[in-house]
C-alpha cells in the first residue's frame, strides 16, 4: 500500500505540471496581463515595459512558467489586479468554496443515496419511475437554468431565501445554492445507487443471506447496501474536485464570492496570476481527491489489492 | 476513475448512464487494481462479423419497439428539421427587435412574448435551434473521430505510445471543462461558432480516447481476436475487421449523450458572456439576457430554457435507449 | 417423516410467457436419509429446492399449487418472519459457485458468526468463537487465523467447506445442497462429499443432494428422485435404479455415462433436447425423445406408477415401466 501511493504520487506529478502548464499557456493565449494593472487607462508604453520586466513578461514562455512555479512552491502565488496577494484572495475565496461544495456533498449523500435505495428496491413501482424520470429532467437541464429558476421561484416569486447570499456566506445562506451545484451529480447518484443496488439484489450472495434466514432488513444494510455503495462512495469522492472547479455558474448566479467569483473576475481582468493561481490549486485538489478516492476504494473492497 | 469537473459533460464519465460502460473501461485502464476473483472469459463469439452483426440487429430491433427512442428521435428529427429551415415554422426576423414592446407578455402572432429588448421570444427560440444543434453535431463528430483514432490505436497497440496517452488524458481530465472554456474562449473576439466547437473538441476528446481504448482493450482480448491472430490476420485487417465493429458501440452511445452535454455547455458558456455574443441567436444567450429581467419577464427565460432543456433531454435518452439495446447484459 | 413435498407446481412469468418450472413434484426425505435429485439443467431441480427453502424470487416465480410439509407444518402457510426463523436454523443450503455465494467484502468469520447472533442471540464474541469451532470442524488448517480473512482469499475447495460450515451451523434438521461439488476440481470433489456425507450420518440430518452427476450419487445418497420437465419421472432407491431403471429417461441418462469396459463404443446420447418450459410437449413430456414411444404417449400424461415387485416406495412415470425394467 505505501509504494502504491508513492507510486501514485510520483505519477501525479507529470500530471499536475501538464494540467499547469496547459492552463498557464491558455492564459498566456488570453491576453496581456498587465492591461489591467494600469487601472482603467491604458499604460503608457514606459510602465508597460517596466512592468514586463518586473513580471518577467519579456522572458520566452518556458521560463516564465518555471518562475512562476517556483514561486508557487515557496507559497508566492503572486499578485491580483487589486495589488491584493493571490493567497490573500484565496484565504477568503477557499472557505466560502469549500462550505458550499461540503453542503452540496451532504446533499448528494442524504438524498441522492435515500432516492437510490428508495427506488433500487421498488424497481418499476410508480414512486421508481416519477424518480426516474425527475432524475433525468434534472441530468438534462443545464446547472445555470436550474439555478436561475430556483432563484426565480424561492427568491422572487415565494420569497423563502435571499435571491443573493450575503459577503459572509453563513451556511444557512448557501443550502439552496449547495442544491443547485450538487443537483446533477444528486441526480447520477440516485440512478449509480439504484442501478448497483438492483444488480447486486439478484446476487448469489444475497441469495445466502436470505437463505440463512437472516432479517430483510439486515440482508438489505449489512449485505445488499454494503457492496451497493461502493461505487457510489467513489463516484462522490471523485466529484469533490469536480464539484470546486463547477461552483463558477452556481456561484455567479447567487453572488457568492468564492473561487469560482474569483476566477471570473480575474479572467474579466484578465489577471494571469489569479486565474493560474487558482486553478493549480484546483487541479491539486482535484489529484488529490483522486487519490484518496482509489484508496477508499480498497478500503471498501478486501479484494482490490494495490501493488 | 477521473472525472472531468463539469456537470453534465459526467452523462459520459460519469455514472448511471453512460456509466457503467465508463467503469467497466477504466476498470481496464490505468488503475493498478487486481480483482482477486477469477478473470473474466469475456463472451464467446463465432465471429466478429457474425457477432457485430446480430448485436446491431438485436439492438435495432429492440429500439424500434421502445416508446424512450421512439419520442427522442422524433425530437430530435424535428430538431434537424427546424434548425436547417427555421423560417418553416417561424417566419419572422430574429433581430427584428422593438424596445417599445419590451417585456411584453404573449399577444396574437407572438405566442412566447417579447423579450427585454423587444425581440420575440417565438421567433428567437426556433432559430436558436441551429446554433445548439450545429455546435453539438460538430463538436461530437470532432471529438468522436479524433477520441476514438487516438484511443483506438493506443488500446491496440500499448506500449509506450499508451502510457502517454494516458498521461495526457490525465492531464486533460484535471482542467475543469467551464474553466477552461472561460479561459480560452475570452481570447475570442469575433462571434463565430467554429472557436466554440474547437474548445470543445480540444478538451473533449480525452473522454472518447478513453472509451475507445477500453472497448478495443475488451475486444482484443476476445478468443475469436485470438483465433484470427493465430491464423495470421494482418494488424490492419484485425484492428478494421474483428476490433472495429465491436468497439464501435460504445463509442457511438457515448457520443450520443455527449451530443447532449455539448449543446448544454455552449450555452453555459453564452450565459458566463463567452463563446458566442449577440447579435448571434443562441439559447444560451438568450438565458443570460433575459435573467435581469426575470422577475417582469419570466416568460423570455423559461422558453428558451425550455427548448435546451428538451433537446439536452432528447439526446441523453436517445443515448440511453442506444446503450440499453447494445448492451445484451441489461436485457 | 422430515420433509413431505407434495404436488408442487411453480411458474416463472417471463416477457415469452409463462415458463412451467415445476408441474406437480412429491418427495419425501427422512430424518438421517439422502435423497439425490437428479436431472439435466431446466429440469426443476433447482426451483424445487428454492421453493422448499422459501427463496424463490417472487416475482417472477410464483407457487402456484401444493404442500411442503417440514415435520407436518405446511411452511408455505408461514408467515414470512416465521418463515425467516426456519430458513438457516431448522434447514440450511449449500450452493454451487462458493465464490459468488459468500459476501465478498465480509470477513468469513463475520459471516458464520451471523448465524448466531441472529439466531440464537449471541454475543459477537462468543458467535466469534463459535465460528472459529466451525471452520475446525469442517477441516479448514489455521482456523483462529483464516476467520478474518475474506472469502476471495480461500482455495475453491476451503470456500465450499465455509459454505457447508455456514450450513451446519445450527445444526439444521435438512440440508439442500444444490451441486455442492460441480464447480470444483475432481481432486477436491471427493473431500467435499465425504465431508459433507460424514456430517449428515454425524448429526442424523436429511439431506437432499441436487446433481446431475450420476457418479456422485451412487457413493452417498440412499434414495434418487430423477427430474425431467419439472416432474419426477422415476424415484428408486439408489442401487435398484443403477441395476434396472424403470423409465426410459433414467436408462437413457445411465447409458450415456461412459464406462471403460465399453471403451470403443460409440458413446450413447439420448437424441433430441430439453424440452422449453414455455412449451411442454403433451402427454409425456419425455415423449419427443423418447426410443419406446408409443400413440397412447403423445396424448396421455403418465401418472407416477408404483413400481410392483420392488422394494418400497418405488415409482416410474411411464406408461410402459414394466417393459423398460425388464427390457
Amino acid at each position: 500500500m505505501g509504494r502504491y501511493v508513492v507510486r501514485r504520487l510520483l505519477q501525479m506529478i507529470p500530471v499536475f505540471v501538464g494540467a499547469t502548464l496547459l492552463i498557464f499557456l491558455m492564459v498566456h493565449v488570453m491576453g496581456d496581463p498587465i492591461a489591467g494593472l494600469c487601472g482603467e487607462r491604458e499604460c503608457d508604453p514606459a510602465t508597460a515595459a517596466r512592468l514586463r520586466g518586473e513580471f518577467g513578461l519579456d522572458q520566452p514562455v518556458w521560463r516564465q512558467y518555471l518562475t512562476y512555479m517556483g514561486n508557487v512552491l515557496t507559497g508566492d502565488f503572486g499578485t491580483a489586479f487589486n495589488g491584493q496577494p493571490v493567497t490573500e484572495l484565496m484565504g477568503t475565496a477557499f472557505p466560502v468554496t469549500i462550505r458550499l461544495t461540503l453542503v452540496a456533498i451532504v446533499l448528494e449523500i442524504v438524498i441522492g443515496i435515500t432516492l437510490g435505495v428508495v427506488t433500487g428496491l421498488r424497481r418499476g413501482r410508480p414512486v421508481d419511475t416519477s424518480v426516474l424520470l425527475l432524475t433525468l429532467v434534472v441530468i438534462s437541464v443545464p446547472t445555470f437554468v436550474t439555478g436561475l429558476l430556483i432563484q426565480l421561484l424561492l427568491g422572487v416569486t415565494w420569497g423563502w431565501i435571499k435571491p443573493s447570499v450575503s459577503a459572509e456566506a453563513p451556511l444557512g445562506e448557501l443550502i439552496v445554492p449547495g442544491l443547485v451545484l450538487a443537483s446533477v451529480s444528486l441526480a447520477y447518484v440516485t440512478r449509480l445507487t439504484r442501478t448497483s443496488l438492483a444488480e447486486n439484489r439478484r446476487s448469489d450472495y444475497v441469495r445466502t443471506a436470505i437463505a440463512k434466514g437472516l432479517p430483510r432488513r439486515r440482508v438489505v444494510t449489512r449485505h445488499l447496501l454494503r457492496n451497493s455503495l461502493i461505487p457510489v462512495v467513489t463516484f462522490i469522492g471523485t466529484d469533490i474536485g469536480a464539484l470546486m472547479g463547477g461552483a463558477i455558474v452556481t456561484e455567479r448566479i447567487f453572488n457568492i464570492h468564492g473561487v469560482g467569483y474569483q476566477l471570473y473576475q480575474g479572467i474579466l481582468r484578465q489577471n494571469t496570476q489569479t486565474v493560474v493561481g487558482f486553478v493549480t490549486v484546483l487541479v491539486l485538489v482535484f489529484l488529490v481527491a483522486n487519490l484518496l478516492v482509489d484508496l477508499l476504494y480498497a478500503v471498501l473492497d478486501p479484494r482490490i489489492r494495490y501493488a | 476513475m477521473p472525472e472531468q469537473p463539469y456537470e453534465p459533460e459526467r452523462a459520459m464519465a460519469g455514472t448511471g448512464m453512460g456509466g457503467q460502460m465508463d467503469l467497466a473501461a477504466s476498470e481496464a485502464t490505468s488503475l493498478e487494481k487486481t480483482p482477486a476473483g477469477p478473470e473474466g472469459t469475456g463472451p464467446e463469439g463465432t465471429g466478429a462479423e457474425d457477432k457485430a452483426r446480430s448485436l446491431w440487429s438485436d439492438a435495432w430491433r429492440d429500439l424500434r419497439r421502445n416508446p424512450v427512442f421512439l419520442v427522442s428521435s422524433l425530437v430530435i428529427c424535428f430538431l434537424v428539421v427546424i434548425s436547417l429551415w427555421p423560417s418553416l415554422i417561424a417566419s419572422g426576423n430574429p433581430l427584428a427587435c422593438d424596445l417599445a414592446k419590451a417585456q411584453e407578455g404573449s399577444q396574437p402572432g407572438h405566442p412566447f412574448g417579447f423579450n427585454g429588448q423587444g425581440c420575440d421570444v417565438y421567433t428567437r427560440t426556433v432559430h436558436g435551434a441551429r446554433t445548439s444543434v450545429t455546435v453539438g453535431v460538430c463538436a461530437t463528430l470532432g471529438v468522436a473521430l479524433l477520441g476514438s483514432v487516438l484511443g483506438g490505436l493506443a488500446g491496440f497497440f500499448g506500449g509506450a505510445w499508451d502510457g502517454f496517452l494516458s498521461r495526457i488524458t490525465d492531464v486533460f481530465f484535471a482542467i475543469p471543462v467551464v474553466l477552461g472554456g472561460l479561459v480560452l474562449l475570452s481570447v475570442v473576439t469575433g462571434n463565430s461558432l467554429w472557436p466554440v466547437v474547437g474548445f470543445m473538441v480540444l478538451l473533449g476528446w480525452p473522454q472518447i480516447s478513453r472509451i475507445a481504448r477500453g472497448a478495443v482493450i475488451t475486444a482484443k482480448h476476445n478468443d475469436y481476436v485470438l483465433a484470427a491472430r493465430a491464423l495470421g490476420a494482418s494488424p490492419s485487417r484485425l484492428l478494421l475487421r474483428h476490433i472495429a465493429p465491436n468497439a464501435v458501440a460504445p463509442v457511438i452511445v457515448v457520443a450520443t449523450i455527449a451530443l447532449g452535454t455539448y449543446i448544454a455547455l455552449e450555452a453555459t458558456l453564452s450565459y458566463l458572456g463567452v463563446g458566442l455574443k449577440p447579435p448571434s441567436v443562441s439559447w444560451g444567450i438568450d438565458i443570460s439576457a433575459a435573467s435581469p429581467y426575470v422577475r417582469n419577464a419570466p416568460h423570455a427565460l423559461l422558453w428558451p430554457s425550455g427548448a435546451l432543456a428538451v433537446t439536452v433531454l432528447a439526446f441523453i435518452m436517445l443515448g440511453d435507449a442506444v446503450r440499453d439495446a447494445l448492451d445484451p447484459k441489461l436485457r | 417423516m422430515l420433509l413431505d413435498v407434495r404436488d408442487l407446481h411453480v411458474e416463472f412469468h417471463t416477457r415469452e410467457g409463462v415458463a412451467k418450472a415445476v408441474n406437480g413434484v412429491n418427495y419425501r426425505v427422512d430424518a438421517g436419509e439422502t435423497l439425490a435429485v437428479l436431472g439435466e439443467s431446466g429440469s426443476g431441480k433447482s426451483v424445487t429446492a428454492q421453493a422448499v427453502m422459501g427463496i424463490l424470487d417472487m416475482p417472477p416465480g410464483r407457487i402456484t399449487r401444493g404442500q411442503v410439509l417440514f415435520e407436518g407444518r405446511d411452511l408455505l402457510k408461514l408467515k414470512e418472519d416465521e418463515r425467516r426463523r426456519v430458513r438457516g436454523a431448522e434447514m440450511a443450503m449449500i450452493f454451487q459457485d462458493a465464490l459468488s455465494s459468500l459476501n465478498p467484502v465480509l470477513t468469513v468469520g463475520d459471516q458464520l458468526a451471523e448465524m448466531f447472533t441472529v439466531h440464537r442471540g449471541m454475543s459477537r464474541k462468543d458467535a466469534r468463537a463459535r465460528a472459529v469451532e466451525l471452520m475446525d470442524r469442517v477441516r479448514i488448517p489455521a482456523a483462529g487465523q483464516r476467520v478474518k480473512q475474506y472469502p476471495h482469499q480461500f482455495s475453491g475447495g476451503m470456500r465450499q467447506r465455509i459454505m457447508i460450515a455456514m450450513a451446519m451451523a445450527l445444526e439444521p434438521k435438512l440440508i439442500i445442497a444444490d451441486e455442492p461439488t460441480t464447480a470444483l476440481d475432481v481432486t477436491v470433489q471427493a473431500q467435499v462429499m465425504d465431508l459433507l456425507a460424514e456430517l449428515q450420518r454425524e448429526y442424523r440430518m436429511g439431506l437432499i443432494l441436487i446433481t446431475h452427476d450420476l457418479g456422485v450419487v451412487a457413493d452417498v445418497a440412499d434414495r434418487i428422485a430423477v427430474m425431467y420437465a419439472g416432474r419426477i419421472v422415476e424415484t428408486a432407491p439408489v442401487h435398484d435404479l443403477y441395476k434396472a431403471p424403470a423409465h426410459p429417461y433414467t436408462r437413457g441418462l445411465l447409458d450415456s455415462v461412459p464406462r471403460l469396459d465399453h471403451k470403443g463404443r460409440e458413446l450413447y446420447a439420448i437424441k433430441g433436447l430439453p424440452p422449453s418450459l414455455l412449451h411442454i410437449p403433451s402427454g409425456c413430456p419425455f415423449h419427443p425423445r423418447c426410443p419406446m414411444v408409443r400413440d397412447v404417449c403423445r396424448t396421455d400424461v403418465p401418472p407416477l406408477y408404483e413400481v410392483t415387485g420392488a422394494p418400497a416406495g418405488r415409482g416410474s412415470a411411464c406408461h410402459f415401466w414394466r417393459e423398460c425394467l425388464h427390457g
